[in-house]
């Protein structure tokens, strides 16, 4: 599989998920163990990766069986490519940005055109964060729930949970999510503050019964 | 933004801080967002706006404690079933099929 715009070896490392990914205890030896095809090495890489790649899959898909499926995807993607990652950069950094390639391909040939944010997946009017701009009503008081705040991401419209997903929780730049997605660095600011709007509103008015099942079991 | 906490050169894009309407407010803030640290509420230029329209400022904050708790939702909180490594393991031992594009079945 030629995975467009994912790098299999490393480019250089990306501040904002780099300084997220500490090296983990073993991991270096499990990687030049799983290059020489030790199947235990995979397994320890699986173990010590499985979670945050899920978790990943499943915040960006908002579908357990299509994350899990991607998830699947991604390491055998890595097991397979593992000989080419040179430890330029943290290990959890390279599996990190082959996900969310993968996820970004997996959308794409689904039909998610993210060539074009605004025109593709921006929300219907209904999805559109209200300009409630100047209502008094406000109730976050500045504190936000992780909860309830999961539970909303879950529920946002695909366009806004990717850029909100990938700037807000997993630490990209403006810059590296308009090269992903293939957009405008703006375009990106400007998705990335209607999710957070969106959000706000979402929080502040939660409609739980309006979720798809699969969308409840990730605020579980 | 690793060079200093707010951007301070020059952008002709930018409002009159000390005269900008909610509205301008409203259209920049994406703006203030992505300079500096991305807490506009500590934004120097920003204080004397924030304090006389209130509603900004609670929009700001608002804004600022979802990112902040955004930040914590980067643990890995959630696991694959039992079966998604037994599928790996099986197709492990299969052919590598570069051609196939399709997603994994389960």
């Amino acid at each position: 599989m030629d995975l467009q715009g994912l790098p299999m070896t490393q480019t250089s490392p990306t501040p904002g998920v780099f300084k997220r990914n500490p090296p983990i205890a073993g991991e270096a030896e499990a990687i030049e163990a799983a290059k020489n095809g030790d199947a235990l090495a995979f397994s320890r890489l699986y173990a010590l990766h499985k979670r945050r790649v899920y978790t990943l899959c499943l915040r960006m898909l908002g579908n357990v069986s299509e994350a899990e499926d991607m998830t699947q995807e991604a390491f055998l993607h890595l097991f397979r490519k593992i000989g080419s990652f040179r430890g330029e950069s943290a290990f959890s950094t390279w599996l990190h940005r082959l996900t969310v390639n993968l996820v970004l391909m997996h959308l794409r040939k689904k039909g998610l055109n993210l060539v074009s944010l605004e025109e593709t997946i921006n929300p219907s009017e209904d999805d559109a964060p209200k300009r409630d701009f100047g209502s008094k009503d406000i109730l976050l008081s500045g504190s936000v729930d992780r909860v309830a705040l999961e539970r909303a991401v879950a529920s946002l419209p695909p366009g806004y949970r990717m850029v909100f997903v990938l700037h807000d929780v997993e630490g990209f730049e403006h810059n590296e999510i308009a090269t992903m997605l293939d957009c405008s660095t703006g375009n990106s600011k400007s998705q990335l503050h209607k999710a957070r709007l969106k959000l706000r509103e979402l929080l502040r008015h939660p409609q739980p019964s309006t979720q798809p099942d699969s969308l409840k079991e990730m605020a579980l | 933004m690793t060079e200093s906490k707010f951007e301070t050169r020059p952008n002709t894009n930018m409002p009159d801080f000390d005269t900008m309407s909610p509205a301008d407010f409203e259209q920049y803030l994406p703006d203030f967002f992505s300079n500096g640290d991305g807490h506009v509420s500590t934004d120097p230029r920003l204080q004397t706006f924030l304090a006389k329209n209130p509603d900004c400022a609670a929009l700001v904050r608002d804004l600022e404690a979802i990112a902040d708790t955004a930040r914590s939702l980067f643990a890995p909180g959630y696991e694959p079933s039992d079966t998604v490594w037994s599928n790996i393991q099986t197709k492990l031992h299969q052919p590598n099929p570069d051609e196939d594009d399709d997603p994994p079945r389960r």
